[in-house]
């Protein structure tokens, strides 16, 4: 590649959020350019559930985002050429003793309050909307506003729409510096060139904090790996997705919610299940911090599937055909970090997305175009400040 | 790729191996799985230390009769035989497919990955008349390939010659992944779209070699038309990264119950 590259905006990252801002600021008319290390999806969207999950959110900023990203979602989907298998589902969080139901009850209170449908239910009014439920199970929250996607057609289908409007992909492309003169970045060195931009996006999920060595800002993002198991594919078994407790517990650390097992603590192990449009459950899921490693472990596939027996007995007839391990963009919060860092004008931060991306990507897509082009968002992003953390 | 039964064992197959068939076993998954050893009326695979243990193989009394290849979920097992001579062996290799592979006729043999390795007579195919069964396929090849040998695939040249492919295409379409109906036109279109440069990207978006198999029986159609089709500068040839299970396995056995 000898010429010389140049784009209004460059995105760093073909995640699922950089497909997600490509696909706005496109929509706006900006000229767009996506570099890639590897391949779209090459990173945690490519490797995770596609749960869309209001009922996980941590009450208050986090939630009310994720609110605001679910209701741009029918209007993205209708606009995309392929099906990223959106299927409001409903999902239920299943309480396994009595005092964890109490703090799911108190917990809806409070999400209600904030604007969101949820629904406590006994152990019958479960057993109807989830017949083959563990009998161990004491009760459950129920969201009707959760839901379902295929992050990797969701991801796909925005960077394809982005495409036919102009942007330009470019993959196998690693950022290896930015240069950033007068206070203002001006190009972007990558292992295919250079790319002259005045603006650019850091989507790169797990690789953030590398991208910020670059302009010497410390993004606090570090990969936090998750595994699950792959089912082989059956007829239509399961109609929500369906969570445990303890998933929330140690998704959004409330300590009356972990589990009381050492091994489960320190994998951060929590029940999640979801069947796929093509007919496989995925079972998950653990919170690790094991640096860059994708592996996926014998403990940590042993601990998953027994944990999710005690929920869904019948599971354990199920083949399981896979396994994978993704790396969430885990911030200290588990907040994401949005927005732009002082001193260095052009550069603007969205990642650190944690468990949460897939969910927060319509939103978070959308506020990065408000932000590039007319250096305003429409709702407070404060919250999400990287300053938050001094 | 070291078989976990270790390459002392390897070359105790090996040295043996002129006295006729002995089975190389090349399983290192730590998994729950031991029929290879319940099929062994020998009692030649032993998995000394209960069933994640990698299976181990007594070559003195293996009689090469060849059960623990068709039984092995992950086509783990294969069958070395030097009897025959003047530097040539036989490889005998479990197959699914039930196209195009004759006895007597030229197959080439592959590695793991579906790499070309040699070309070679099939001297025998069994349990071809029995669906839903393994075949077990043995195949003629030069003496310095026979610890390699993976898999045989017709000769067909559809995977390296674009013209021929046309032709073929033309006539002829299949199902290449069975396990998530992929047919192989539609992979070509993924594959000539290009939007994306690595194996594991295309096994992501086309979903080939997802399904139950796991691509045991596609991966090496996914990768030699990969590499027919991608242009060779934008191409990243990673291998797929295996991971646990190699084969389905009951979720109440992962999970450490009784099945
Ligand atoms: C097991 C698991 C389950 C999950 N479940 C859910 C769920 O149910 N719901 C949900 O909402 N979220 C879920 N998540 C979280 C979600 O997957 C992530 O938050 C989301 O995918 C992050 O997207 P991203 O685009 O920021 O990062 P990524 O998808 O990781 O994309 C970043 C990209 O940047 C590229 N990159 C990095 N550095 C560079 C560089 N220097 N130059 C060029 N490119 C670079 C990478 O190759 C990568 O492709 C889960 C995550 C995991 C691991
Ligand atoms: S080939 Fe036959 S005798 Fe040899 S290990 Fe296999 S089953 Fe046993
Ligand atoms: S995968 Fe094959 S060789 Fe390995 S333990 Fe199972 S049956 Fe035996």
């Amino acid at each position: 590649m000898d010429d010389v590259l140049s784009s209004e905006v460059v995105i760093i990252g073909g995640g699922v959020i950089g497909a997600a801002a490509a696909y706005f600021l496109c929509k706006e008319g900006a000229e767009v350019m996506i570099v890639e290390a590897e391949d779209l999806t090459a990173g945690a969207s490519g490797a995770c559930d596609g749960f869309l999950s209001l009922q996980t959110k941590q009450i208050g900023s986090h939630l009310d985002l994720t609110l605001e990203s679910m209701a741009l979602l029918p209007g993205i989907i209708e606009d995309l050429d392929i099906d990223p298998e959106y299927n409001p589902c409903g999902g239920l969080m299943l309480a396994t003793n009595q005092d964890q139901l109490k703090e799911l009850k108190a917990r809806a209170k409070k999400v209600k309050a904030a604007g969101l449908e949820i629904e406590i239910l006994g152990t019958q009014e479960l057993k109807e909307m989830l017949p083959e439920v563990s009998k161990e199970i004491k009760g459950a929250a129920y969201c009707p506003s959760d839901a379902q996607i295929n992050p990797i057609a969701f991801t796909l289908g925005m960077a394809q729409k982005a495409q036919g409007m102009g942007a330009k992909i470019i993959k196998g492309c690693k950022v290896e510096n930015i240069v950033v003169t007068n206070n203002r970045v001006r190009e972007v060195h990558t292992t295919a060139g250079s790319i002259h931009s005045r603006r650019v996006i850091c989507a790169a999920g797990t690789g953030s904090n590398e991208i910020g060595k670059m302009i010497i800002v410390d993004i606090p993002v570090m990969p936090q790996k998750g595994q699950i198991l792959v089912t082989e594919a059956r007829e239509r078994m399961l109609d929500r997705i369906v969570s445990g407790a303890e998933y929330l517990g140690t998704k959004a650390n409330l300590d009356e919610l972990l589990p009381k097992d050492e091994d489960a603590i320190r994998l951060g192990l929590g029940f999640t299940a979801e069947q796929t449009v093509s007919g496989n459950i995925l079972i998950g899921s653990t919170r690790e911090f094991a640096g860059f490693d994708k592996e996926t472990t014998p403990e940590a596939m042993n601990a998953i599937a027994k944990n999710a027996i005690n929920y869904l007995p019948w599971i354990k007839n199920l083949d399981v055909i896979r396994s994978f391990a993704g790396l969430r963009p885990y911030s200290p919060d588990g907040l994401p970090i949005m927005g732009p860092v002082k001193g260095v004008k052009g550069f603007y931060m969205a990642t650190g997305h944690s468990g949460d991306g897939i969910c927060l990507a319509a939103i978070t897509g959308k506020l990065m175009s408000e932000l590039v082009l007319d250096g305003e968002t429409s709702i407070d992003i404060s919250p999400f400040s990287l300053y938050r953390f001094k | 790729m070291q078989g976990k039964t270790g390459s002392e064992s390897w070359q105790e197959v090996w040295d043996k191996s002129v006295n006729g068939p002995r089975a190389l076993i090349d399983c290192w998954q730590e998994i729950p799985c031991d029929p290879c050893q319940e099929a062994c009326a020998q009692g030649s695979i032993v998995l000394s230390s209960g069933i994640c243990a990698p299976p181990a193989l007594h070559a003195e009394t293996c009689n090469g009769c060849g059960k623990c290849v068709a039984i092995c979920p992950g086509m783990a097992i294969f069958l070395v035989d030097r009897s025959i001579g003047s530097g040539l062996a036989r490889v005998t290799v479990p197959y699914e497919m039930r196209d195009e592979i004759r006895l007597g006729g030229e197959a080439w043999a592959v590695d793991g990955e579906g790499n070309y390795l040699a070309e070679g007579r099939i001297t025998r195919v069994s349990g071809a008349g029995r669906p839903g069964r393994t075949m077990l396929l043995t195949i003629e090849v030069p003496e310095e390939w026979a610890l390699k040998v993976r898999g045989v695939r017709g000769r067909r040249k559809l995977l390296e010659e674009p013209e021929e492919v046309e032709a073929i295409e033309a006539v002829e379409d299949f199902a290449f992944c069975r396990c998530e109906e992929i047919d192989y036109s539609r992979l070509r279109e993924i594959i000539t779209q290009g939007e994306f440069r690595s194996l594991p990207a295309l096994r992501r978006f086309s979903r080939a070699g997802l399904g139950y198999c796991q691509g045991r029986f596609c991966q090496s159609i996914l990768r030699s038309q990969f590499l027919a089709d991608c242009p060779e500068e934008d191409r990243e040839v990673e291998s797929f990264r295996v991971r646990a299970p190699v084969r389905p396995v009951k979720l109440s056995r992962l999970g450490g119950e009784d099945g």
